[in-house]
C-alpha cells in the first residue's frame, strides 16, 4: 500500500481512482486538465505508468487504455497502474497531433521531456506531466498510432543493461513481431528515451492508426496484449504467453514528402522492401502521376502515410533498418 | 465543334483539357483556382458536369472523378464530360469541410447556390461554379463523402416534370439501394436543387467518410456506376447494368449531436432502426460509459457519425424516412 498522487486523484491503498491533472491553462484562462486513473492493487508491486495520446489525435491508445483499465481488477493485481489515456487534451480537442495553441516552436510534445516550466506552452505540458511521471514510474507504456489502421510495432528503451532486460521483456510479452530495440541517440525528447536515460524501462507501442481508422478489435488486441505485459512483469498471476520469433532493427529511417500533392502509398505495414523499391505515387489536382516515391532503404515498412493529401514535410514511410531475427 | 470554355480549360476537338477556374483571391492577392478537366467526345452528345470536394475533405470524390475521367475515350464517348474535382480548393488543402478563409456565416458551399458575385468568400465560389455550371450543364452530378467507410446512398431534386422524370432515371442507374427524391424545401442553396429548379437535372451520391475513411473499392464502384449513367444517358455505348431494387424515403432526418465526448457507434450504414433504438454509446475522458445515444427517428441509417470524438452540434446520424419500395 502506497500514497500515489497525480492531480487531484490521490491512492491510499488499493481500489479505482479518478481526477484530473493540471498541465496548462488555456488562453480564456481555464485550467488544461488531462484525465488520470490509479489503479492500486491489492498487493504491492511496481508502478506501471502509461499514457495516451501524446500526440492528440491518436485516438486508438487512449481508447486501448481504457479498454485495458476497465478489464482490470484491483484484487488481482500486484503493483499499480498510472493510466493517463490522454496527454495532449488540445490537439486531442481538435483531432491535431500538436496544440492548436502552441504558437512558437516544436509542438510535439513527444520531443519536449523533461520539459521546462517556463518555457513554451508544450515545453510546459511536458514539465507538469514528468514531474509526476518521474517520481512514480518504474515501468512505462507509451501508446502511438501511426497513420494507417494496418500499423503494428513498437520500440523498447533501453536496450542493455538491467533495465533493458525488463524493457525487453515488456516488448517480447506485449509480442508484435517488429520491434526495435531503440538506441538512446535518436528520439530525443521522448518519454521512452528521458525515461530510459533516467533507468526508467519502456515501451511505445504503435498501433491502430490516426483519427477514426482504427478499429475496435484492434483495441482489444492492444488491451490483451497489455494484459500479458502484466503478466511478464509480475503484476498479474498467470504464465506469460509466449509470441512468436520477433524481427529486431538497428534503428529506423523517418523518410518525409518533399513535395506536396494526392498520395496514394504503395507498400503496406510489414512489407519488407528494397532499396529502390517503390513506396508512394503522388498525383496532381487532375489526378495524373507526378513523382513514385523509391525507398531510399531497405528493410521492413513499420509505418506508411494515410493521405489522401500529402503536405511536405509529412511522413511517407517510416523502414526498420537491417531486420533481424531475434 | 464548338468549344468549351471554363477558365483556362478550352476545349475545341476531342481528347482531354485541363485548366483552372478562378474562384476567389487570397488575402496576399493570388487567386483561388480550381482545377477543371474538360473530357470531349468525338460524337455529339449532351454535357454531363460533375464536381466532388464542395466540402473540402470529401476526397473520395475527387479520386472517384480522376478514375472515370482517365477511364474514358473520346472515340467511345458521346458528348462532353466536365469534371471539376476540388471545388472547394482552401478547405480541401486543410482537411476541412469549410474554407480557413471564410470568416462570416456560412461556411458550407453546398448552402450557398447559386452564390453572388459580391457575398462572403464562399458565396463567391458558389457564384463562380454556378454561372459556369447553368452555362454548359445539361446534367449534373455532385458527389459527398458523410463520416465512415461504409456509406452508400444518394438523393435527387424531383420536381413533378421532366427534370424530375430524368433525374429519377440517373438515380436508377447509379444504383444505391437507399435513395432520396428530394423535396423542393430541403437544402437549399445545394447546388443540385439550384440546378434542378433551373431545368437541369440533377444528382447527389454519398460514397464514404471524410479524409482517408473511404475505400479504393467505393472509388472504383462509383466511377463504374458513373458509367452506367452515362450508358443510360447515350454517352457510352453498352447495355445498363440494372442494380436491383432501390429503396425510397419521404425525407432523411439530419441529428445532431446534443452532447459531446468519446463516442462508438453501434450500427451500420443500411440499418433499419426504430425510434428510440441504441446507435451508439457515450464515454468520459477516464472511459467510464456515460450514456448511450439514440436515434429520434425509424428508418434506415444513411450515415452515422464514426466517433472516436465528437462535439455537440456535429452530425450525428442521418435517417432516411418511410422507406418504400421504389
Amino acid at each position: 500500500m502506497r500514497d500515489i498522487e497525480v492531480g487531484t486523484a490521490h491512492s491510499h491503498g488499493p481500489g479505482v481512482t479518478k481526477g484530473m491533472l493540471q498541465i496548462g491553462y488555456l488562453p480564456e484562462g481555464y485550467p488544461m486538465e488531462i484525465p488520470v486513473i490509479i489503479l492500486q492493487g491489492a498487493q504491492d508491486g511496481p508502478v506501471m505508468w502509461m499514457h495516451g495520446c501524446v500526440h492528440g489525435n491518436e485516438y486508438c491508445g487512449a481508447y486501448s487504455i481504457h479498454q485495458f483499465i476497465r478489464a482490470l481488477d484491483p484484487a488481482e493485481l500486484r503493483g499499480t497502474v498510472v493510466a493517463l489515456p490522454v496527454l495532449n487534451i488540445t490537439g486531442f480537442q481538435r483531432q491535431q497531433r500538436m496544440s492548436p495553441f502552441e504558437g512558437y516552436n516544436g509542438g510535439d510534445l513527444n520531443r519536449h521531456f523533461p520539459g521546462n516550466p517556463a518555457g513554451t506552452l508544450t515545453d510546459q505540458m511536458a514539465h507538469h506531466i514528468w514531474q509526476v511521471f518521474r517520481k512514480y514510474a518504474d515501468v512505462h507504456v507509451d501508446m502511438h498510432t501511426a497513420m494507417t489502421p494496418d500499423t503494428r510495432w513498437a520500440l523498447f528503451a533501453p536496450a542493455e543493461g538491467p533495465a533493458g532486460v525488463r524493457a525487453e521483456a515488456m516488448a517480447r510479452a506485449f509480442g508484435y513481431e517488429n520491434m526495435l530495440p531503440t538506441p538512446l541517440s535518436i528520439l530525443g525528447g521522448s518519454s521512452l528515451v528521458e525515461g530510459a536515460k533516467a533507468g526508467i524501462p519502456g515501451l511505445i507501442v504503435e498501433a491502430g492508426g490516426l483519427g477514426p481508422s482504427f478499429s475496435m478489435e484492434t483495441v482489444a488486441d492492444v488491451a490483451e496484449r497489455l494484459r500479458n505485459v502484466l503478466r511478464a512483469l509480475d503484476m498479474l498471476p498467470g504464465a506469460t504467453q509466449q509470441h512468436a520469433p520477433a524481427t529486431f532493427f538497428s534503428d529506423f529511417a523517418w523518410i518525409t514528402a518533399t513535395r506536396g500533392g494526392l498520395f496514394k502509398r504503395a507498400v503496406q505495414c510489414g512489407q519488407r522492401i528494397s532499396k529502390g523499391e517503390i513506396v508512394a505515387r503522388f498525383y496532381d489536382v487532375f489526378g495524373e502521376l507526378v513523382e513514385e516515391t523509391p525507398s531510399p532503404e531497405s528493410g521492413v515498412v513499420l509505418a506508411t502515410g494515410a493521405g489522401p493529401l500529402m503536405p511536405p514535410g509529412e511522413i511517407v514511410v517510416h523502414i526498420g533498418l537491417n531486420p533481424r531475427a531475434a | 465543334m464548338q468549344a468549351i470554355e471554363i477558365g483556362t480549360a478550352v476545349s475545341r476537338a476531342p481528347g482531354l483539357a485541363k485548366g483552372f477556374l478562378k474562384t476567389g483571391e487570397l488575402p496576399d492577392g493570388r487567386p483561388v483556382r480550381i482545377p477543371v478537366m474538360i473530357r470531349r467526345g468525338a460524337h455529339d452528345g449532351p454535357v454531363l458536369w460533375l464536381h466532388a470536394c464542395v466540402h473540402g475533405n470529401e476526397y473520395c470524390g475527387a479520386f472517384t472523378l480522376h478514375e472515370l475521367v482517365h477511364g474514358l475515350k473520346p472515340e467511345t464517348l458521346k458528348g462532353t464530360v466536365v469534371a471539376l474535382p476540388a471545388l472547394n480548393v482552401t478547405a480541401f488543402e486543410k482537411n476541412q469541410r469549410m474554407s480557413p478563409f471564410e470568416g462570416y456565416a456560412g461556411g458550407d458551399l453546398n448552402r450557398c447556390f447559386p452564390g453572388r458575385a459580391d457575398g462572403s468568400f464562399t458565396q463567391q465560389i458558389a457564384y463562380a461554379v454556378y454561372e459556369q455550371l447553368r452555362r454548359h450543364a445539361n446534367f449534373f452530378i455532385d458527389l459527398h463523402t458523410a463520416m465512415t467507410p461504409d456509406v452508400r446512398w444518394a438523393l435527387f431534386p424531383n420536381p413533378p416534370n421532366e427534370v424530375g422524370r430524368a433525374a429519377d432515371g440517373i438515380a436508377r442507374a447509379f444504383g444505391f439501394s437507399s435513395t432520396l427524391p428530394a423535396p423542393s424545401d430541403i437544402l437549399a442553396g445545394a447546388a443540385a436543387m439550384a440546378a434542378a429548379q433551373d431545368g437541369i437535372p440533377s444528382f447527389l451520391a454519398e460514397v464514404g467518410g471524410k479524409n482517408a475513411n473511404y475505400t479504393q473499392e467505393a472509388v472504383s464502384d462509383a466511377a463504374e456506376r458513373l458509367r452506367n449513367v452515362m450508358r443510360h444517358l447515350g454517352m457510352l455505348e453498352g447495355e445498363v447494368t440494372q442494380y436491383g431494387p432501390l429503396t425510397y424515403f419521404s425525407n432523411f432526418a439530419w441529428v445532431h449531436a446534443t452532447r459531446g465526448g468519446l463516442f462508438q457507434r453501434s450500427v451500420r450504414c443500411g440499418d433499419t432502426v426504430e425510434a428510440g433504438q441504441e446507435i451508439g454509446q457515450y464515454f468520459n475522458l477516464h472511459g467510464d460509459p456515460v450514456g448511450a445515444a439514440q436515434t429520434p427517428h425509424a428508418g434506415v441509417v444513411l450515415a452515422i457519425h464514426s466517433g472516436p470524438i465528437m462535439a455537440t452540434g456535429e452530425t450525428l446520424i442521418h435517417v432516411g424516412l418511410d422507406p418504400r419500395p421504389a
